[in-house]
């Protein structure tokens, strides 16, 4: 039997948890709709989701792996920072403390450097799919480019990030960065004047790479990270296709319960998403989607921590400006670049890499047919598939002729010999 | 509206794009001074004019390579000159080969005199000017560059 002291504080509990959590714990479907819209980090779902959107072989997560990366090198990153310092031969020595001195720094590190390779990879993957599904048809044109540009500060991050521990491999990275930046027309001597902050590189050039990577970049990335899931949530999940057979619902099953449907409904939904819903298709965000995202999150925090315990981030000497490393390599992400660079800086370093982002901004409003969105390779885009996949294809090839096959002073080597 | 004794004709709709147009100058002022903020106006850098060693210690028909400075001096019989090892491609260290130097970042070779044989330098090797100090030292000016019939007679 409850004393009423005891009731009574019971009581007190409940309201002080609802008035955080005002929903609870949801049991019907009423309450799994409210939860999704009532709760300030829920709400970037929208309530109910597609069942062709859910399925892994459409979407591969992508998106979320990227995202959840991008998490694991915030926390990551804000602990390196309280053990770097910005300043040269300091900022070795802080990579010789947390690989050797600091407790845990040499696992932080490794999951540092591993979790930025990791989403260099699946940011370029989520794109390849976005293409290769026509998601970037109308309405989602300028969330396409909201992607590239988060594409780029990807690599931006990546770049200012492999230069902060001053070994060899970061002061002839900034060396031929900033040379690269001086092949520019017009502006080029100056923009490389205001990258090293100066005409050698020196402290100040540490330091504004520094500020760069751990302030300026991540508050870019994170405001159009917020504008890019905001667009999906209004345009609804990765397009379903127009012509979709009424699943059964099977699953999570839910009554036809107007009242819910109702609720739903005041979103004002684009007219293709409008054609594309089917009621019947749908499933709650809670739990379905929730669970799946948690799942992927788990997978992807396990998977970078085994890589993490099992290898360690590269780190090569001391930052020697007096001798060049042969060959010196930039990361396996920029080798295709590169490569390309090794023919001609003006064309590889500055032309290749402006019309090739040039083309990327303007595919969604040049391929403006809104058919074949939401299938993978859909027949109508046997064209446009085509000449991405073969723009990948090279890519992918420069990138691998630069990673095995290039020996010292860039000539080319078999690698099995 | 009447300051002094000057009757300025102005009504609310012109004083709003007056204000406007304040503001507009003023942020467009903000942003250029932040700008010139970022591009420093004094440089801590190694001067670009400085001696490299007394003329007697490059011994005759040598090469010498200077680590640091990244410059390789030579005394020919025909007189002392000096080349820049920084490639023009990327601004690598090249290093010297049989035939004249090679690049290790992209692959560009250079022949003795420091002319493109091959990669995608677009530019020969920089040569500097040399002379000597009343000490008898060999003095670097990495401010002029000269053609490459330049040598110092010591």
């Amino acid at each position: 039997m409850r004393t009423p002291i005891a009731h009574r504080v019971t009581g007190w509990l409940t309201s002080t948890w609802k008035s955080a959590w005002r929903i609870g714990w949801p049991r019907t479907d009423k309450d799994r709709a409210a939860v999704m819209i009532s709760s300030f980090f829920l709400h970037i779902h929208s309530a109910r989701v597609s069942r062709h959107s859910l399925k892994a072989t459409y979407t591969f997560g992508l998106g979320l792996i990227s995202a959840v990366l991008l998490g694991i090198l915030t926390l990551t990153g804000l602990a390196l920072m309280l053990n770097y310092v910005p300043y040269p031969t300091e900022a070795y020595r802080s990579m010789k403390d947390l690989q050797f001195v600091v407790t845990y720094g040499v696992v932080l590190r490794n999951l540092h450097r591993w979790s930025a390779h990791a989403m260099v990879f699946t940011v370029f993957l989520h794109m390849c799919r976005v293409f290769w599904t026509g998601s970037y048809k109308t309405p989602r044109q300028f969330n396409w480019v909201v992607g590239v540009a988060l594409l780029l500060l990807t690599l931006g991050l990546s770049f200012t990030g492999y230069l902060l521990p001053w070994d060899q491999l970061a002061f002839w990275a900034i060396t031929v960065g900033s040379n690269i930046a001086a092949y520019a027309p017009v502006v080029g001597g100056r923009l490389k004047f205001l990258l090293l902050a100066g005409h050698v590189i020196g402290p100040m050039t540490l330091l504004r790479f520094y500020v760069l990577h751990c302030v300026i970049l991540p508050l870019a990335i994170l405001a159009l990270l917020a504008l890019h899931v905001w667009r999906v949530r209004k345009d609804g999940l990765s397009g379903a296709p127009m012509t979709l057979d009424a699943v059964s619902e099977t699953a999570g099953a839910f009554p036809a319960s107007t009242k819910t449907w109702g609720l739903m409904a005041m979103t004002r939904r684009p007219s293709a998403s409008v054609e594309a819903r089917d009621v019947t298709d749908e499933v709650f965000a809670w739990p379905h989607l929730l669970y799946r995202e948690l799942l992927v999150a788990l997978g992807v925090v396990i998977v970078m921590h085994l890589v993490a315990l099992a290898f360690a981030a590269p780190l090569e000497e001391m930052a020697d400006p007096t001798r060049t490393p042969n060959p010196a390599k930039a990361p396996w992400y920029f080798l295709g670049l590169q490569e390309l660079v090794h023919y001609s800086a003006l064309i590889g370093g500055v032309l290749v890499p402006t019309l090739l982002v040039a083309a990327l901004l303007l595919v969604p409003y040049v391929d403006t047919d809104p058919s074949g969105s939401g299938v993978w390779f859909a027949r109508e885009r046997r064209v446009a598939n085509t000449v991405f996949t073969v723009a990948v294809i090279l890519l992918a090839l420069l990138t691998v002729i630069g990673t095995f096959f290039r020996g010292p002073s860039w000539a080319w080597v078999w690698p099995w010999k | 509206m009447k300051i002094a004794d000057v009757t300025v004709k102005m009504d609310r709709r012109a004083f709003f794009w007056l204000g406007c147009a304040a503001i507009a100058s003023a942020t467009v002022g903000f942003l250029v001074s932040t700008f010139r903020f970022l591009v420093p106006n004094v440089l801590y850098e190694p001067p670009s004019r400085f001696a490299i060693g007394l003329s007697s210690a490059f011994p005759p028909d040598s090469i010498t390579f200077l680590e640091d400075r990244r410059l390789f001096v030579f005394n020919s019989p025909d007189g002392f000159y000096a080349i820049s090892a920084v490639c023009t491609h990327l601004g690598c260290t090249v290093k010297r080969s049989a035939t004249g130097f090679d690049c290790p970042c992209h692959g560009s070779r250079f022949d003795a005199n420091g002319r493109v044989s091959r990669g995608p330098a677009p530019a020969p090797l920089a040569w500097y000017a040399l002379s000597l100090s009343p000490r008898d030292e060999l003095v670097i000016d990495l401010d002029r560059q000269v053609a490459p019939d330049f040598r110092l007679r010591a």
